[in-house]
């Protein structure tokens, strides 16, 4: 009776140290995850505005390296936005840096040429990626 | 001649006047609160698209649900997948129309805006109030209101019943600018 107790006691204890495990799960670190899809900003931008269904189930919740040339650079504080040039005149593909990038993203330039990695979050008037980091740039 | 001459002459007037009237932000601001004494749920979401168009007083809002940041990863994992289903409904819109706004001013005044919200695939009409204000370049809109979850048809299971509360506070922030290109 005593051995029974003590194992339903050992049991409630891991229970309650997954539970709270999992509470407490954090978020996911881009800088660690593995690339999940490869493309330029002007294909990323002319899948969502061909077809946004398709595009979102393909691309949505994704880590995806984005290829394009910076049109502007944008600061809030310390989070910075990347504009992505596209073939689209209207859209392009927008990253938002986490803070971590923030010294390194004040160093990027209008017009040059950079790969970022980040979630896809959708698509309003261009293409949303969000927590990027930068994984190259020349 | 002269009627081509003046025709020109109005289509270059309205085309410069619509451009003056279109302000627009890619990177507004709105979160939302749900309190309950157990815990405080809070999460942001920094790029939200609004545009009010000047001429008509007419404003349109569209929110990616996936960018809604929270804390804790498992409450943003829950929201996404069992109470929004973002998957399914990925967008939340807002189309409406600001009440007398022609009253707007350079210093801050309080308009109504009255419209459709569309979350989870389920509308609803309300009424907002927001604190504005107007220059040549800026119309910036501030404010906050509740929305019920049941309106939405957002479900909460019976466990977490305590956790979530059915009246959710909803704050923005919207920095529109004059639209060019």
């Amino acid at each position: 009776m005593k051995k029974i107790s003590i194992y339903i006691l050992i049991i409630g204890l891991i229970g309650v140290f997954i539970g709270y495990k999992m509470y407490n799960k954090p978020h996911i670190n881009v800088a660690e995850k593995p690339v999940d899809i490869a493309l330029t900003a002007s294909i990323l931008l002319a899948d969502f505005s061909s077809n946004e269904t398709s595009a979102n189930t393909k691309y949505l919740d994704k880590i995806i390296a984005v290829k394009g040339m910076v049109t502007t650079v944008e600061f809030d504080g310390e989070k910075t936005a990347i504009s992505l040039q596209t073939k689209d005149d209207f859209g392009s593909v927008v990253c938002y840096l986490t803070k971590e990038e923030f010294k390194k993203s004040t160093e990027i330039k209008e017009g040059q040429e950079v790969v970022l990695k980040g979630i896809c979050t959708g698509f309003l008037m261009d293409v949303i990626l969000v927590k990027c980091i930068i994984m190259n740039s020349k | 001649m002269k009627i081509l001459y003046a025709f020109f002459v109005c289509l270059f007037l309205v085309s410069f006047t619509n451009a003056q009237e279109r302000f627009l932000t890619k990177k507004g601001m709105i979160s939302f609160f749900s309190e309950t004494p157990i815990e405080n749920i809070e999460a942001q979401n920094n790029q939200v698209l609004s545009i009010v168009d000047a001429s008509s007083g007419k404003m349109a809002i569209a929110i990616l649900m996936k960018s809604f940041m929270f804390k804790k990863a498992l409450m943003q994992e829950h929201f996404n997948e069992n109470y929004v289903e973002s998957d399914k409904y990925p967008k939340a819109t807002f189309k409406g129309d600001i009440i007398d706004f022609d009253n707007i001013t350079t210093s801050e005044i309080t308009l109504a805006i009255k419209g459709n919200l569309t979350i989870h695939g389920k509308t609803k009409e309300i009424t907002i109030e927001a604190v504005t204000k107007k220059t040549d370049e800026v119309i910036e809109m501030t404010g906050n209101f509740f929305i019920n979850l049941s309106d939405f048809d957002v479900k909460i299971p019976s466990v977490v019943k305590n956790n979530i509360s059915e009246k959710i506070k909803v704050s923005f922030r919207l920095y529109h600018k004059t639209y060019k290109k």
